[in-house]
């Protein structure tokens, strides 16, 4: 499903070079593998080249087989339109809309109509256990809530690959457990991807597979 | 729409800097709007003197006669002026025709004698399209001017009307006897007896000063004028023709020029002039300010954003889509403004008319008159498409920073 090919990406951190190194790994379909490792070791650079938001330096990154990574901008972000979806560690749902709208905006970007889209933004709300505050702003929703929402706006367009950048990390670990409890159960359902970048034990333990990563080298994959 | 959606509730968002945007455009469009009326008042109330002062809507008069200063002698005029009027009132668009004679002389009272302007018309016509009852109301009012009327229909009669500058530098009043003195078509001088039957305020001082009005009556008797007459003032059913019906009446009458009125009205030419220079100018700053005001707004608006940007493209959203989406809000920003603008303009305008303000005279006349600014749709959908623009337009820059992030940088941002 992803594969990443002797990814390279340098840049300069406080005069040291960082970013990750010659990273090769890969993702079954249905999987939900997570990118391990502390601070600094190359966790959300990896997952940005795999969602396609960046460029690596060398290497590639192939998408059921195909390689993506040096496509011109307009194909990277059709990609990201139709077949990827995002998850943020700050949730960054659209603070202007609803939660339902949150959810319906990739879809509409789609140009699915509305009726479409309203009925599957509410059936992912549902799904994430947010029916009843579907109609709230991000500002009236709790940290949990907001990433529920943002999983649910994840997943509405069902893309073939989530990636969610720690999570659970905004979150207390009441909450950050169930909710990684979801990802599993909707990458069951579903045969969604997900690749996961954190470093919580509650995470890397519901893990399919986990990728340590160390100063921008992947040193075990498991 | 969902771009038109995000746009218009991010507007929403930020109330108050939307609001303070808001009155830089709906300020813009009030002065703008309200001066677009004003002139539209000052060039209505121009073209009104000078097509009812003795242009017509269109003037017939011989080849050259606009040359040298001959247009105030009879050598230089329609030698079948009064057939020319004849065949021309016959025609479907024309709603009268009135022949003038221009010409000039000495005006003399006793020991005083005056060089004069004159302008002989047909004294049952002219009241009836010219606006000589109202310059008569103010002679009225002038010293001597006190029953002051119109010249006399009757043929016999040998009456003039003179300005009140004239009437004052020959100390004549209404009633008074002068003698008329000029030359005769074949260049031998003349004169006749004239009695004031009026004094008439043209509302330039040196007009007043100058000329003096008679009936082609008496003007054929001083100039022995025959059927010569200088030109033919033209009055149309539709005013609103006027270009069409002078392409059409020179290209029939050949042998005259026919010159539509505001090719002759230079004041009114001048006027508008000064008036688009200096609106001109006032439009361009209120343009400007609006540019620099909605740019600003805009901008900050992406500078709060950038986030919110990184995820709308890591989501997919194409660059060249956050420029879309910066359009969207300078539109509405525009729209809001120009609906508030335009509210707020006929407010303002009932407002203004109802005070029945008396502007003062303007430079060289000796007239104020009542401030009406004129409802000109055309011009408030000018200003309106104008700050559209310029909003589209200060749009730009927010818009093309936006589409530049990048969306590594942008999700990281704080």
């Amino acid at each position: 499903m992803l594969e990443l090919r002797a990814i390279t990406r340098a840049y300069e951190l406080g005069g040291e070079r960082a970013g990750v190194f010659g990273v090769s790994l890969e993702v079954p379909k249905g999987c939900l593998a997570v990118m391990a490792g502390p601070s600094g070791s190359g966790k959300t650079t990896l997952l940005q080249l795999a969602g396609l938001l960046d460029a690596p330096d060398e290497g590639e990154v192939l998408l059921d087989g195909e390689a993506v990574s040096a496509l011109p901008e307009k194909a990277r972000c059709d990609l990201r339109l139709k077949r990827l979806g995002f998850v943020f560690q700050a949730f960054n749902l659209v603070p202007v809309l609803s939660a339902l709208e949150n959810v319906m905006l990739p879809l509409q970007l789609q140009r699915v109509p509305d009726g479409e889209a309203r009925r599957r933004a509410e059936a992912a709300l549902e799904r994430v256990g947010l029916a009843d505050r579907r109609h709230h702003r991000p500002g009236q929703l709790s940290g949990g809530q907001q990433q529920r929402a943002a999983i649910a706006r994840a997943l509405a367009p069902e893309p073939l690959l989530v990636l969610a950048d720690e999570p659970t990390a905004s979150l207390d670990h009441a909450h950050g457990g169930p909710l990684m409890d979801l990802m599993a159960e909707l990458a069951a359902e579903r045969g969604a991807t997900f690749l996961v970048a954190s470093h919580d034990p509650a995470v890397i333990a519901r893990a399919h597979r986990v990728f340590r990563l160390m100063d921008g080298r992947l040193v075990e994959a498991s | 729409m969902i771009l038109a959606r995000l746009a218009l509730r991010n507007l929403l968002r930020q109330r108050r800097r939307t609001a303070l945007t808001l009155m830089v455009v709906v300020a813009g469009f009030l002065a703008l709007s309200l001066a677009g009326g004003f002139m539209a008042q000052t060039f209505q109330g121009l073209s009104d003197a000078a097509i009812r002062g003795g242009l017509g809507h269109l003037q017939v008069m011989p080849p050259g006669a606009m040359e040298g200063d001959e247009a105030q002698s009879l050598e230089k005029a329609l030698p079948d002026g009064e057939a020319l009027a004849a065949r021309l009132r016959q025609d479907p668009a024309v709603a009268e025709v009135l022949p003038r004679i221009q010409f000039m002389g000495l005006l003399s009272s006793g020991p005083r004698s005056v060089a004069f302007l004159g302008t002989a018309v047909d004294p049952v016509l002219e009241p009836r399209h010219m606006a000589s009852a109202e310059a008569l109301k103010g002679g009225a009012k002038a010293p001597g001017g006190a029953g002051s009327r119109w010249i006399s229909a009757d043929p016999a009669a040998r009456e003039v009307i003179l300005g009140v500058g004239l009437a004052r530098a020959l100390g004549a009043t209404v009633g008074s006897s002068l003698t008329l003195m000029s030359t005769t078509r074949d260049g031998a001088l003349n004169a006749v007896d004239v009695d004031v039957a009026g004094l008439q305020d043209l509302g330039l001082r040196e007009l007043n000063d100058r000329l003096l009005t008679i009936s082609l009556a008496t003007a054929d008797q001083l100039l022995d004028a025959a059927q010569a007459r200088s030109r033919l003032s033209v009055v149309l059913k539709r005013p609103q023709d006027t270009a069409a019906e002078q392409a059409r009446l020179q290209a029939l009458l050949p042998e005259v020029s026919v010159k539509p009125w505001f090719e002759l009205a230079s004041f009114y030419r001048q006027v508008k002039l000064l008036y688009f220079a200096i609106f001109g100018f006032m439009g361009l700053v209120l343009f400007l300010v609006v540019l620099l005001a909605t740019a600003n707004t805009l901008l900050m608006s992406v500078m709060e954003r950038v986030r919110e940007f990184g995820v709308l493209r890591a989501m997919g959203l194409q660059p060249g889509q956050l420029l879309v989406l910066l359009q969207w809000e300078g539109a509405f920003l525009g729209l809001m403004g120009s609906a508030l603008g335009l509210a707020a303009t006929l407010l303002l305008r009932a407002g203004l008319n109802a005070l029945h303000l008396q502007m003062p005279a303007p430079p060289g006349t000796s007239h104020g008159y009542e401030l009406n600014i004129h409802l000109v749709p055309a011009v408030y959908a000018l200003v309106a498409l104008g700050l559209q623009a310029t909003i589209q337009v200060s749009a730009l820059f927010p818009g093309l920073k936006a589409a530049r992030l990048r969306i590594v940088e942008a999700l990281r941002h704080v």
